[in-house]
């Protein structure tokens, strides 16, 4: 009886209720809703004064006044047609490191073995080389014979310029006094015991000997004799 | 019996006030009724409307819809999306006189101080004035916004308004145009494209031009540099993408600033590369050889024309400034411009074929493009013999630069026009159907003749090294108040086509009244001031657009220099 009483009442309760829990999820969404609307808003606006700093930035940087600090202080111009490169690989060659060309520097030739023995003394434009004997090996092209070479630093010939350069005194070897200018004149009959020895004093007293022998039309050991050598200058021509 | 009977009968009047009463009460209760149900009614009515905003209506707090950033008027950029065209939002300061309530005088006195176009007694005027609201700053800057904020003074009204800037200044500007104050556009793609700029739709998206805003400004400095040097009264310069019809860059001088248009006179809103129309002489003459070629009346290079020092024909004498006075060949009279060797092949070609040549180069009608401001050609009514020998070499006959600059696309992109744009060709803007004009065989013989006038003849200042640019020079006499200039003023071209071995971008550079100077050892044509020019223009856009210096490559020069006379 009083539990029948109670239904209407119980029905308003949970109809009520379940309004209250609905509206309740509602007001969340509802909320949550206006919550992404707001961020995106702030985005917009963030947009809006991204967009109005760069075009400020755009604005001051503007073409026209690059171009004018350009023409009043960089002064660069646009680059000529031989700088453009055809590739890497000339890229590359650019970045080789630059050959510094060192006038002390030995100038060492190779040779080789004289095909054939001459019977007749050789003569070419600096005149007969005199000190040749007869049954040493020369080769045709008229450079100075050389002994039979018993090892491979036998087969080096070290040349260089003649320059009144000032040689380094840590260099300065103990068979300086042994090289005398006497046998310059043909090199190759130059006793060569080792390769280090040569070495060392080719770099103590650049000589002419073996480039004046072995090319005797080039201009450079001419131009470069010093005064004290202008004999062998003469000889040479 | 006498005595009065009670009544036992109501009377009738009373009987009737009964009756009403009841009926009145029953109205009564109807009207209430009536009344209950409409105010419940009501009640429900809001209450479900609640009911119905709570479960799907907006909050109370809900701002305006802006999910995406739409400007009041799209933007512009150009090819490569740097913004050229903006609208921002702009302080504006205004003055309402009715609603001020400081002392004017010392208003007036700090506003002289703060905006110096007015002096006191000129501001003092203004805050008295009858008038409800006056626009005294649009465009403030936010600087001068603070310290007028700081005056405190109700009457000044503050207030941000969409207003439309051109970022890059004078770059471009002939292309842009500008807008008038109501924000639509009055010149230009601005108002070309008034419609799509505008529209709520369209406007989200910006429009991209065909403009290379560095190429343009290369353009525009050689040309003022130009006009400077050689004190000219404007110039004009166009460069286009000869397989699209693109036009990379179109420029006019004076400049023009749109940000303040209204400040700009006429001779500096007028457009001279699309606008005006130029006799531009010798430029023409490689069309005429190129007609020549086409009608068979050209068979080689070789062929030979007598070039006396002058030539009388249909009562006028026809001269050249570097007269041959011998017989030359076709690619001897390109070299040295000759009028009277080009009249021949122009007699050649006759009328109707240099009309209908004309005419499919599109020189006959204006350049079928976006801008309204675009310029009518100008062209001898009755073709006489005389007008096709004067057209053959350029006379007679007026077009835009811009015609020319097509004029050229269409001659060395195989033989094909197509109509110029502005608008960036892509997905959305393909290129403009083309028609064929000149065959691809005739496109390849002028390439070499057109180099071979740059490498030894008139345009040899045009040449920049590695680039094989081929061109011609032209140089007309003015026409003032109709009739040709007799104080040697003159309008000088230059153009040309670049790489010439495999042709790309076309190029027009225009000097209007170009003056000698010293470094010109006193000559005013075109090899001296616009030839240069083109060059040094060249040399700087040519590595922007993609085109690589070479210098081992070069057109086919064995077809034109075997009839060259090698000079001793």
């Amino acid at each position: 009886m009083s539990l029948k009483s109670f239904k209407s009442v119980g029905w308003v309760a949970g109809i009520a209720a379940t309004a209250l829990g609905c509206y309740m999820v509602n007001l969340k969404v509802a909320s949550e809703r206006a919550s992404l609307e707001e961020v995106e808003n702030r985005i917009v606006l963030a947009q809006r004064d991204i967009r109005l700093l760069q075009t400020e930035i755009g604005t001051r940087g503007r073409l026209a006044q690059l171009e004018q600090w350009n023409v009043k202080v960089l002064a660069l111009s646009a680059p000529k047609a031989n700088q453009f490169l055809e590739g890497s690989f000339q890229l590359a060659t650019l970045a080789a490191p630059h050959k510094v060309v060192d006038p002390q520097a030995p100038v060492v030739l190779a040779s080789a073995p004289a095909p054939a023995p001459h019977a007749a003394p050789v003569v070419d434009d600096d005149g007969p080389v005199a000190n040749v004997a007869p049954d040493t090996p020369a080769p045709t092209t008229a450079i100075a014979p050389a002994p039979k070479p018993t090892s491979p630093a036998d087969m080096m010939h070290v040349a260089s310029l003649r320059r009144e350069v000032t040689s380094p005194p840590a260099k300065v070897a103990p068979q300086k006094t042994v090289e005398k200018p006497v046998l310059r004149k043909t090199a190759a009959a130059t006793p060569v015991k080792t390769a280090a020895s040569k070495m060392a004093e080719s770099s103590a007293r650049p000589t002419a000997k073996a480039a004046s022998a072995a090319k005797p039309k080039s201009a450079p050991p001419k131009l470069n004799f010093a005064k004290s050598h202008a004999k062998e200058a003469a000889t040479d021509r | 019996m006498n005595a009065p009977t009670p009544a036992l009968v109501a009377r009738p009047e009373r009987l009737r006030l009964v009756g009403q009463r009841r009926q009145t009460l029953a109205v009564m209760h109807q009207r209430l009724m009536f009344g209950m149900l409409l105010y419940g009614g009501i009640v429900a009515l809001i209450v479900l409307r609640l009911m119905y905003l709570a479960a799907f209506g907006d909050h109370a707090g809900r701002k305006g819809l802006v999910t995406a950033l739409v400007p009041a008027r799209g933007d512009i950029v150009d090819r490569n999306g740097e913004p050229l065209a903006r609208t921002i939002d702009a302080w504006t300061i205004a003055v309402q006189p009715g609603k001020i309530i400081g002392d004017k005088l010392d208003l007036a006195r700090k506003m002289a101080a703060l905006m110096p176009e007015h002096d006191e007694a000129g501001w003092l005027q203004i805050l008295r004035s009858n008038k409800p609201f006056i626009y005294i700053r649009r465009r403030a800057s936010p600087g001068l916004v603070e310290q007028i904020n700081a005056l405190g003074d109700p009457g000044l009204a503050l207030s941000r308004e969409p207003d439309r800037l051109y970022p890059q200044t004078d770059l471009a500007a002939h292309v842009l145009g500008f807008t008038n104050i109501d924000g639509h556009g009055a010149a230009g793609m601005e108002r070309a494209f008034d419609e799509t700029l505008t529209n709520p739709h369209t406007r989200g998206k910006p429009l991209v031009l065909s403009i290379n805003s560095a190429v343009q400004q290369a353009l525009e400095h050689e040309l003022l540099d130009a006009k400077t040097t050689f004190s000219a009264l404007g110039a004009a310069g166009v460069v286009i993408d000869i397989h699209t019809g693109e036009v990379m860059a179109l420029a006019s001088l004076p400049q023009l600033n749109p940000n303040v248009a209204g400040n700009a006179d006429m001779e500096a809103r007028f457009n001279r590369s699309t606008q005006g129309v130029w006799e531009l002489g010798s430029t023409f003459k490689p069309f005429t050889v190129a007609m020549a070629l086409e009608t068979g009346k050209v068979r080689s290079m070789g062929q030979i024309y007598p070039c006396p020092l002058a030539l009388k024909a249909y009562g006028r004498t026809i001269t050249d400034t570097h007269p041959f006075g011998r017989d030359c060949s076709v690619a001897e009279i390109m070299e040295e411009s000759s009028n009277i060797g080009t009249a021949q092949i122009a007699a050649q070609v006759g009328a109707t074929d240099q009309e209908r040549y004309l005419k499919a180069m599109g020189f006959l009608d204006p350049m079928p493009f976006e801008l309204k401001e675009k310029g009518r050609p100008l062209y001898p009514r009755e073709w006489t013999p005389l007008d096709v020998m004067t057209v053959g070499f350029g006379h007679s006959i007026a077009v835009s630069p811009l015609h020319l600059a097509t004029g050229y696309a269409t001659l060395f992109n195989g033989g094909v026009f197509h109509a110029p744009t502005l608008l960036k060709v892509g997905p959305g803007h393909p290129v403009a159907p083309g028609r064929r004009v000149f065959s691809e065989e005739t496109s390849y013989k002028m390439r070499a003749l057109l180099r071979l006038v740059v490498m030894k003849g008139t345009g040899k200042q045009a040449d920049a090294p590695g680039y094989r640019v081929g061109g011609k020079t032209g140089t007309a006499e003015k026409i003032v108040n109709g009739r040709y200039s007799k104080n040697g003023l003159n309008v000088t071209s230059f153009a040309g086509v670049f790489p010439m071995d495999e042709p790309r971008y076309a190029m027009v550079v225009m000097l209007d009244e170009p003056k000698a100077t010293a470094q010109t050892f006193g000559f005013r044509t075109a090899g001296w001031n616009s030839a240069p020019t083109f060059g040094k223009t060249v040399a700087r856009i040519a590595p922007m657009l993609g085109v690589r210096p070479d210098m081992k490559r070069d057109a086919n020069m064995a077809e034109v220099l075997p009839f060259v006379h090698e000079k001793k």
